[in-house]
C-alpha cells in the first residue's frame, strides 16, 4: 500500500520510495528511509498527509505520498 | 596565544536545518534585527554581521537553512558554496535540540567537510519542558570530540561560551574522523580518495570529495571527473544516507534519555488546525479576525493621530503667516507636504495592528500549517501549498513576499507564484480601503474592505488556474514542508518584526511619499507658463483629463482620480496622500476630511459604486515600483516583468469596468 492509503493514527514502516530522484534524496535527507517507522497524524482527501518521523512532523503532497510504499506495523 | 592586535578576524558560518533558530542566534550575537519567524525558509540570502569576544573580532555569516549538503535547491547551493569556500574558518552548526535526530544528519555531513565544527545545541528549553535529557558528555564523544555548546538564542544564554569555543577552536586542529561506513564502502572511499589525490594533487578534504564522488554529486563530478571502473560503478548515495542514519540511531540510543516522553500539545492543536474539513474555515476565520482587529482597534487609535495632525497643520500655517512666508511656500508645506505625508501617518495604527497580527501568525508556527491546509486548493491550480506562504506574506508587503518565493523548488512554480502574489492586498493598499470604504460605505466599511481582500485571494487563484490551463507543464514538486512545534510567540521577536515594519512605513512616508507629495504639488500648481491660480490649468489636470476617456467606463472618469492612480505607482499609500493634495483636504482621514471628500466627489457623480470600482482597481493594478523592481530582480527578466505589469493594468481595468457597468444595472 502507499502512504496515501494510510489511516490516521496508525504506525507504518517504509518499504520503498518510488518518487522522482531528487525528491527521494530529499526525503532520505529528512530521515524517511527504507525501514523507517512513520506515524500518520493527519491526511486529506486529496492525498496530502502529515506524518511524524524521527521526532519531527512533515507535510507531504499527493505526488509524494503516492510514491511512498508502506506496510503496517505494531505501534 | 597571539597578541590581540595582530589577530586576524575569524569568520564563522552558521549552518543548520531550516527553522532551527540560526537567525535568532545571529541577531543575539551581532545585535542585528533580521526577521525571524517560526516556519522553515524565512532566511533566503546570506547575511553578514560582526560579534566580538574579548578583543577578538568575529565575522558571522547567517545562511539559509538546509537539510543536507547536496545541491538541489537554491538555499542548499548558497549555503554549501559558502561553507566550502576559504572564507569560512569555523562552522557553527546550529541544531534544534528538540529534533536532534533529524538535525544530526546535516551535522555528520559537515563533520566530513574537513573544517572545524562547533555544535550549538539550541532550544534546550523545549527539550527540558518535554522532560527529555541529552547526555552532553557522550554526545561530543560520538561526534569526534567537537565542542557541544547548549545555547538558548531566545533567552540569550550560552552565547559567551559559544564565542569562546569559536575563538579557541579556530586555533585547534581538526576533530578526529567521526563516522566509519561499512567495510565495502570504506574501501571504495579509500580508493577514490587515492585516485583524487593522484589526479588533482593533495586535496584538503579528499575524504569528503571521495564520498561526494560516490554520491554522484553533480558539482563534484563535473569539476573533478574521475574514471574508476569497479569503484565508481553506481551511485552509493542511498547507502551513504542510510548508514549515516544508522549511526544517528546509535547516537540517539546512547545520548537521549526519556525518549518516549513526548509532549503532544502540538499534535493536539494540529488535530484541529489541519483538520480535513475544518482546516480551511479555521484559516479563513483567523484571517477575518486579523482584519477585524486591524479595522476596529486601528480606528480606535486613529482619532488621537488626527487631532495631533490638525493641531500641527494649524500651528504651521499660523507660524508661516506670522513670519510672512511667501504664499507658494506656505502652500507647498501645508497643502503639499503636511497634507500628503501627515495624511499617511494617520493610518499608522491600522498598519501597526496588521503587522502585529501577522507577526503572531508567523511566530506561532501556524504559517507552515497554512501550506498544508491550502495544498488541495492550490493543487487544483497547479501549485503546491507551499506557494501559499509567499501569498500570506503578501498581505504585509509584496517585496518580501516575492523574495520568499525562493523557497519554492522550480522556476515554473516561482514565476507563477510571483505572478499572483501582488493580488494579495498589501498593507499599503489598506489606507485606500480604510478611507474610501469609510467615506462611501459608512458602517459597512469593514465588510467592503474585507470583500476586497477576499477578491484579491480569489483573483490570485483564478489567474493561477488560467495559467495552468494554458500551459501544459504540470506540477512536479509536491508539498514537502516540515511543521514546526507550536510555541508562544516571543515578545522580542514580535517587537523586532513590528518595529522594522513601522520603521519601513515611516521611512516611506519620509522619502517616497514626501517626494511624491512635492512632485504632485508641483504638477498641480504649475504649467508651461509658470504657477497657476486654478488647479484645472495645471500639468496634472492636463494629464488627468487625457486619461479620463479611458477610465470613464470604469466609473473613474474624474481627472483627480486618474492622477491619484498614476501617482500610486510610486507607493500605494500615495493614492491617499494624492487625494489630500488633489482635493485640497488637509486632514483627509478625519470625519471632517471624509465629509469634504465625499462632497467634492459626490458633486461629480462619484458614488459608492464608483468608489468600489476605484478600490478594486487599486487592488488589482500594477504594484508599486519597489515591488516591480524586486520582481524584475527575482525573475531576471525585464520582458516577463513588463508583460506582468501590462497584464495587471488590463485586468484591473476590465474588472473595474465590469463591476461598474454591471453594478450600474442594479443600483
Amino acid at each position: 500500500m502507499t502512504l496515501t492509503e494510510g489511516k490516521i493514527g496508525c504506525v507504518y514502516q517504509v518499504e520503498r520510495l518510488q518518487v522522482k530522484e531528487n525528491v527521494t534524496r530529499r526525503l532520505e535527507a529528512l530521515g524517511v528511509n527504507e525501514q523507517t517507522k512513520i506515524t500518520i497524524l493527519n491526511n486529506k482527501r486529496n492525498g496530502s498527509t502529515i506524518i511524524r518521523v524521527r521526532g519531527t512532523r512533515l507535510a507531504l503532497g499527493r505526488l509524494i505520498t503516492d510514491g511512498i510504499f508502506i506496510k503496517e506495523v505494531q505501534g | 596565544m597571539k597578541a590581540a592586535s595582530d589577530q586576524k578576524s575569524i569568520t564563522v558560518g552558521f549552518v543548520g536545518n531550516p527553522n532551527c533558530g540560526k537567525t535568532t542566534l545571529f541577531n543575539a550575537l551581532t545585535g542585528a534585527s533580521l526577521k525571524v519567524a517560526n516556519w522553515p525558509g524565512v532566511t533566503v540570502e546570506r547575511v553578514e554581521g560582526e560579534a566580538k569576544y574579548r578583543s577578538q573580532r568575529i565575522k558571522v555569516i547567517d545562511l539559509p537553512g538546509i537539510y543536507s549538503l547536496t545541491s538541489y535547491s537554491i538555499e542548499e547551493k548558497v549555503s554549501r558554496r559558502c561553507v566550502m569556500g576559504e572564507e569560512v574558518d569555523v562552522i557553527v552548526n546550529v541544531v534544534d535540540a528538540s529534533s536532534l535526530e533529524r538535525n544530526l544528519y546535516l551535522t555528520l555531513q559537515l563533520l566530513e567537510l574537513g573544517k572545524p565544527v562547533i555544535l550549538a545545541l539550541n532550544m534546550m528549553d523545549i527539550v527540558e519542558e518535554r522532560g527529555l535529557e541529552i547526555d552532553l558528555h557522550r554526545l561530543p564523544e560520538m561526534l569526534g570530540g567537537i565542542p557541544v555548546v547548549p545555547v538558548s538564542a531566545r533567552k540569550r544564554t550560552g552565547l559567551e561560551v559559544l564565542l569562546h569555543a569559536v575563538v579557541h577552536h579556530s586555533e585547534e586542529g581538526l576533530h578526529s574522523q567521526v563516522m566509519f561506513y561499512s567495510k565495502g564502502l570504506e574501501a571504495r572511499i579509500a580508493k577514490t580518495e587515492d585516485a583524487l589525490n593522484k589526479k588533482y594533487g593533495k586535496l584538503p578534504n579528499a575524504r569528503w570529495m571521495a564520498i561526494k564522488e560516490l554520491d554522484f554529486d553533480e558539482e563534484i563530478t563535473k569539476n573533478y571527473p574521475l574514471d574508476l571502473p569497479g569503484v565508481l560503478d553506481e551511485s552509493y548515495e542511498k547507502q551513504i544516507i542510510n548508514e549515516k542514519y544508522d549511526y544517528i540511531e546509535e547516537i540517539m540510543e546512547e545520548c537521549m534519555v526519556n525518549k518516549e516522553k513526548k509532549a503532544a500539545s502540538t499534535e493536539r492543536i494540529d488535530r484541529w488546525m489541519t483538520h480535513r474539513i475544518w482546516g480551511v474555515p479555521i484559516f479563513l476565520g483567523i484571517l477575518a479576525l486579523v482584519f477585524f482587529l486591524t479595522f476596529t482597534i486601528g480606528d480606535f487609535l486613529k482619532g488621537y493621530f488626527e487631532t495631533g495632525l490638525e493641531w500641527f497643520s494649524g500651528q504651521t500655517l499660523l507660524l508661516m503667516q506670522n513670519i510672512g512666508a511667501a504664499d507658494w511656500l506656505v502652500s507647498l508645506i501645508v497643502d503639499g507636504i503636511i497634507a500628503g505625508v501627515g495624511g499617511i501617518l494617520t493610518f499608522l495604527p491600522n498598519i501597526f495592528i496588521l503587522f502585529l497580527a501577522l507577526a503572531f501568525l508567523e511566530d506561532s508556527g501556524y504559517m507552515a500549517r497554512v501550506a498544508y491546509v491550502m495544498d488541495d486548493i492550490m493543487g487544483r491550480v497547479g501549485l503546491s501549498g507551499k506557494a501559499f506562504l509567499p501569498m500570506v506574506l503578501g498581505f504585509g508587503c509584496t517585496v518580501p513576499a516575492v523574495m520568499a518565493t525562493r523557497g519554492l523548488e522550480s522556476e515554473r512554480d516561482r514565476r507563477r507564484t510571483i505572478l499572483i502574489t501582488p493580488f494579495m492586498s498589501c498593507s499599503a493598499r489598506l489606507p485606500v480601503y480604510v478611507l474610501f470604504a469609510s467615506v462611501f460605505f459608512g458602517n459597512k466599511a469593514m465588510f467592503v474592505a474585507y470583500s476586497l481582500y477576499v477578491i484579491g485571494v480569489l483573483m490570485a487563484i483564478a489567474v493561477a488556474l488560467v495559467v495552468d490551463r494554458l500551459s501544459p507543464k504540470k506540477l512536479e514538486n509536491a508539498l514537502l514542508i516540515e511543521l514546526p512545534e507550536y510555541k508562544t510567540p516571543n515578545a522580542r521577536t514580535i517587537a523586532i518584526y513590528v518595529w522594522e515594519k513601522i520603521k519601513d512605513y515611516l521611512t516611506k512616508a519620509g522619502t517616497t511619499i514626501f517626494i511624491a507629495s512635492i512632485v504632485l504639488w508641483f504638477v498641480l500648481n504649475f504649467n508651461f507658463s509658470g504657477m497657476v491660480t486654478e488647479v484645472s490649468d495645471s500639468f496634472g489636470a492636463m494629464l488627468g483629463h487625457a486619461l479620463v476617456p479611458i477610465l470613464a467606463p470604469a466609473g473613474l472618469g474624474v481627472w483627480q482620480i486618474a492622477v491619484a492612480l498614476i501617482s500610486g505607482l510610486s507607493a500605494k499609500e500615495v493614492v491617499v496622500s494624492s487625494c489630500s493634495v488633489l482635493f485640497g483636504i488637509s486632514n483627509i482621514n478625519s470625519a471632517y476630511g471624509m465629509t469634504a471628500l465625499s462632497g467634492v466627489l459626490g458633486s461629480q457623480g462619484f458614488g459608492p459604486l464608483n468608489a468600489y470600482a476605484f478600490m478594486l482597481f487599486c487592488l488589482l493594478y500594477t504594484p508599486c515600483v519597489a515591488a516591480i523592481g524586486t520582481i524584475r530582480r527575482e525573475t531576471h527578466s525585464l520582458k516577463w516583468t513588463a508583460g506582468m505589469v501590462l497584464f495587471q493594468l488590463l485586468l484591473a481595468w476590465t474588472a473595474a469596468v465590469l463591476v461598474y457597468q454591471i453594478g450600474g444595472l442594479f443600483l
